[in-house]
């Protein structure tokens, strides 16, 4: 009898109705987006409720929380926090709240869930929506000289080729301390810092060697990509922007903006078009974590193991320049489909290139581990407490380190994941970089039998579709595991044959706000090994700020002194200083 | 006579230095499967440096500004005192075993100080490593040269090389573990991985280089470089005496310069190979390699005491 009735029930139902059952009245609406997406919509009051109810009571997690200015379709702003069912019917739950366009208000979850922090702080400085009782007010994603009420996102802001005048040449952003220790030295780690190819700020409270508490911030040069594709792009050009978001894992983000597109439209892609998706998503897997293998050495001062593990790379590279063209696999995803076959040589030559790669990967391992110092370097470095990573919802290796079994390709089989055999996802308990880099191996290795198990199940057929009916205003989500973990797009195409909203979520989005915890108990020289364990994204700084937290001088170079030295070359800002 | 060898080892020994550093980057770029920059890399950027402005911190006074040049200085007179053409020193005053060491005391301590002296965060934790750095190598150091002195009948570094020599250090056993002993210790005290804990690029962006610039840096650079020739340069002296010169004759001489050149490049050939194959040690992890160190100095003073 039960069982009858579970076959009728559609993917994510049971949540639906627990919600129902939960919090009677509460579930205004409920619409399925794609076969295991599902929209229920609430009032604003209830979101902490429901959103908690759903993330602790029936297992989510959160990937993502999207702001969407919808005054002109309802006249309302809407919030949807996407929450990933990953216990009984797996299936995806969006729960979208109407805010009030005139208050602006809405009760901020984060104290109930702490994963919506960021989704929150950034919401607030796009569209200027009020979380009302967010712990942490500062901006996230709107440079300091940005002024106060100007909201980017809004779609009646300011033209996006435009830029307002800069309000403040000082940085003003503060750090914020939560140790209990009273005396505490700082130590500033970037916006640019030797280890980071990309700029964030690091503060580190230290006593001696030992890190107390961290705070960082990050988005120094936010691109506004969200906002360009809106404005300016069509919607089927937004794949090849969805590249240019990483220069690591852009396919996975492409492949998601794709599919969040097609799930909502109803689009069936072809199945090679899947297979081959899935084939690319995995050759990016390759170079990205023999990428963060050969960081691990070099963050530990072991440079020979470095270039050994880039020498590697370049043959990973190889692969993805001779199955699409470009070293880096971009530009191949259309909706719909994919812009490239794999021909029969081609195949035939992406195996050897495993086989090569599985060889020299397996020796290189071995002399990493055996390498004296590895084990005192990572064991029990950057321990990610499993509790934190349940409240925060990281992703990717970072969250597998740490004893859960998180991963989209399997939780939410997409693609040609559906069709593997015999594979599962890699995890470890210890917590520790050691743990994130063995799962980063393990996973390595998967990903060549995945290139040589779907290489062999790959139908033959086309390889895109145009056969389909574009809609507006429809919308859902498109998700793929990124090697740094899972990224997830949400997008609305509106009536313009433009998106009329689209959120990318990187997958270290997820993971920034978990890393405070991890340095905590370390010392300074494990810092760049946590953050590089981390395997993180960012990008480039504007302007440098000398700080001298010890004798309390602080010297902001403004962004013209920089730029007429970087033109000049001579007469350095900071020429002389000692001399005074 | 002896007073020309000393100043032309010293210069010798500076104008070499960078070469052998230079060397060392080859080895390593070798081991990385790299090309790698040519072995005169380093005087290039000795030169360029030279040229550059000199930025200092607002806050760095006048310890920040003497610390590279004394350095450098420092490390030229060891160079001149210690017999490395010869077994005899060149200048036995500053032939002495204590002097030496506490000679090279003075460099460390005015370089921490000068990290401090900075302000900047990362060169104060530099700084503050150098010393922790120092004195865990110290004791190893010195009981390896006590043992030495008690074996020769001499704190002189001339008459202990003169004895290796002529096999006349007696017992044999606690020499040769001595030599294994100091060979460790020098190997720290050259502050190449997994030792580099004051410079550690990675963890504390090059700690107190990070402060300075210019014709400073050159002088450092240059400075640390010399150290690393010296420290080499004082265990060869001690334990690898083969071929130096017995006696003051050119032919002597000739020969004990090659003999020099041809140890300096097997002991920065096998220093190369050690420091890219492993991890750097975790800062709080060094005292146990240093007890290591320590513990083979003690044994071999047992064996001194058992005369074995």
């Amino acid at each position: 009898m039960i069982r009858k009735e579970k076959k009728a029930l559609r993917m994510g139902e049971t949540h639906v109705e627990a919600v129902r059952s939960t919090f009677p009245g509460a579930v205004l609406d409920a619409t399925w987006q794609a076969e295991d997406q599902v929209t229920i919509t609430v009032p604003a009051d209830m979101l902490p409720d429901v959103v908690e109810f759903l993330y602790y009571g029936r297992d989510g997690w959160l990937p993502n929380m999207v702001g969407n200015d919808e005054r002109s379709l309802n006249g309302h702003y809407a919030l949807y926090y996407l929450l990933s069912m990953e216990g009984a019917d797996p299936s995806f739950v969006a729960v979208r709240a109407e805010i009030d366009p005139v208050t602006r208000e809405f009760p901020s979850v984060t104290p109930r869930v702490p994963a919506c922090v960021w989704s929150e702080r950034e919401v607030r400085d796009m569209f200027g929506l009020v979380p009302v009782g967010l712990p942490d007010e500062r901006r996230l994603v709107l440079p300091d000289d940005w002024p106060n009420d100007l909201y980017p996102l809004r779609k009646d802001s300011m033209d996006y080729r435009k830029r307002p005048a800069p309000v403040s040449d000082m940085e003003n952003y503060s750090f914020l301390y939560e140790g209990d220790a009273e005396e505490t030295t700082q130590v500033p780690m970037g916006p640019l810092h030797i280890t980071s190819d990309e700029p964030g700020h690091f503060r580190l409270f230290v006593e001696g060697e030992e890190i107390v508490d961290a705070d960082y911030r990050l988005f120094y040069v936010h691109r506004g990509m969200e906002k360009v594709a809106e404005s300016r792009l069509n919607y089927d050009a937004v794949t090849f922007l969805a590249d240019r978001i990483c220069g690591i894992c852009g396919n996975a983000h492409s492949v998601a903006y794709a599919e969040a597109v097609e799930n909502a439209q109803g689009i069936e892609v072809p199945i090679r078009a899947q297979y081959i998706r899935t084939i690319l998503l995995e050759v990016e897997r390759l170079h990205s974590h023999l990428l963060n293998l050969g960081l691990v050495c070099h963050y530990c001062g072991f440079d020979t193991g470095f270039q050994h593990f880039f020498r590697v790379r370049e043959r990973a590279m190889d692969l993805a320049e001779m199955l699409v063209g470009a070293r880096k696999t971009y530009g191949l995803n259309l909706i719909g489909g994919v812009r490239r076959d794999i021909l029969e040589s081609q195949k035939l030559s992406t195996i050897k290139f495993v086989q090569e790669l599985r060889n020299d990967v397996e020796a290189l391992v071995d002399m990493l581990v055996s390498t004296a110092n590895f084990e005192s370097r990572t064991a029990g470095i950057g321990r990610l407490d499993p509790k934190i990573a349940r409240d925060f919802s990281p992703v990717g290796p970072c969250v597998r380190g740490s004893g859960f079994a998180r991963d989209v390709r399997f939780n939410h089989p997409f693609d040609a994941y559906k069709h593997l055999e015999g594979l599962g996802v890699r995890y470890h308990d210890g917590c520790d970089v050691q743990s994130r880099t063995l799962v980063r191996v393990e996973e390595f290795m998967d990903s060549l039998t995945m290139i040589e198990q779907l290489l062999d199940s790959a139908p033959a057929g086309p390889i895109l579709t145009e056969d389909w009916t574009y809609t507006p205003h429809k919308f859902a989500m498109g998700f793929t595991e990124a090697p740094r973990g899972e990224d997830m797009h949400w997008a609305m195409v509106g009536d313009n044959q433009k998106c009329y909203r689209w959120r990318a979520k990187a997958a270290t989005y997820s993971n920034w706000p978990i890393l405070r915890y991890m340095f905590r108990g370390n010392t300074v020289a494990d810092a760049a090994i946590i953050v590089g364990s981390m395997d993180p994204c960012y990008s480039c700084t504007d302007r440098v700020t000398v700080v001298d937290v010890n004798k309390h001088t602080e010297t902001v170079l403004t962004k013209s002194q920089l730029e007429s030295y970087c033109r000049r070359r001579t007469y350095s800002p900071l020429q002389g200083r000692g001399d005074a | 006579m002896e007073i020309v060898v000393a100043i032309v080892q010293a210069l010798l020994l500076v104008a070499a230095a960078p070469l052998m550093s230079g060397i060392a980057r080859k080895i390593r770029a070798k081991m990385h499967s790299r090309q790698g920059a040519s072995v005169f890399q380093d005087y290039y950027d000795l030169a360029k440096l030279w040229k550059r402005t000199e930025v200092r911190a607002g806050t760095a006074g006048l310890v920040t500004r003497i610390m590279p040049p004394l350095f450098l200085a420092t490390f030229v007179v060891i160079a001149a005192g210690l017999p490395l053409i010869t077994r005899a020193c060149p200048v036995p005053l500053l032939g002495d075993v204590i002097t030496v060491l506490y000679l090279m005391a003075l460099p460390r301590f005015v370089f921490s100080l000068a990290s401090i002296d900075s302000g900047a965060s990362y060169t104060s934790i530099g700084g503050i490593r150098e010393l922790i750095v120092g004195v865990l190598v110290e004791p190893a150091l010195m009981l390896v040269l006590v043992v030495m002195a008690l074996a020769c009948g001499s704190t002189n570094v001339g008459t202990m090389a003169t004895s290796v020599a002529t096999f006349t250090a007696t017992p044999p056993v606690a020499v040769v573990v001595a030599g294994v002993a100091f060979a460790i210790a020098c190997y720290m005290e050259m502050g190449k991985v997994p030792f580099d804990m004051a410079e550690a690029e990675q963890e504390i962006q090059e700690g107190p280089l990070a402060e300075l610039s210019g014709p400073s840096l050159a002088m450092l650079k240059l400075g640390m470089s010399v150290k690393q020739a010296v420290v080499a340069g004082l265990f060869i002296a001690l334990f690898l005496p083969v071929g130096a010169a017995a006696s003051m004759a050119p032919l002597d001489l000739i020969v004990g310069f090659v003999a020099l050149i041809v140890k300096m490049l097997v002991v920065f050939l096998v220093v190369s190979v050690i420091e890219n194959a492993v991890i750097r040690v975790r800062y709080k992890y060094l005292g146990r390699y240093t007890w290591f160190a320590v513990g083979i100095a003690a044994l071999s003073f047992v064996f001194l005491i058992i005369g074995i």
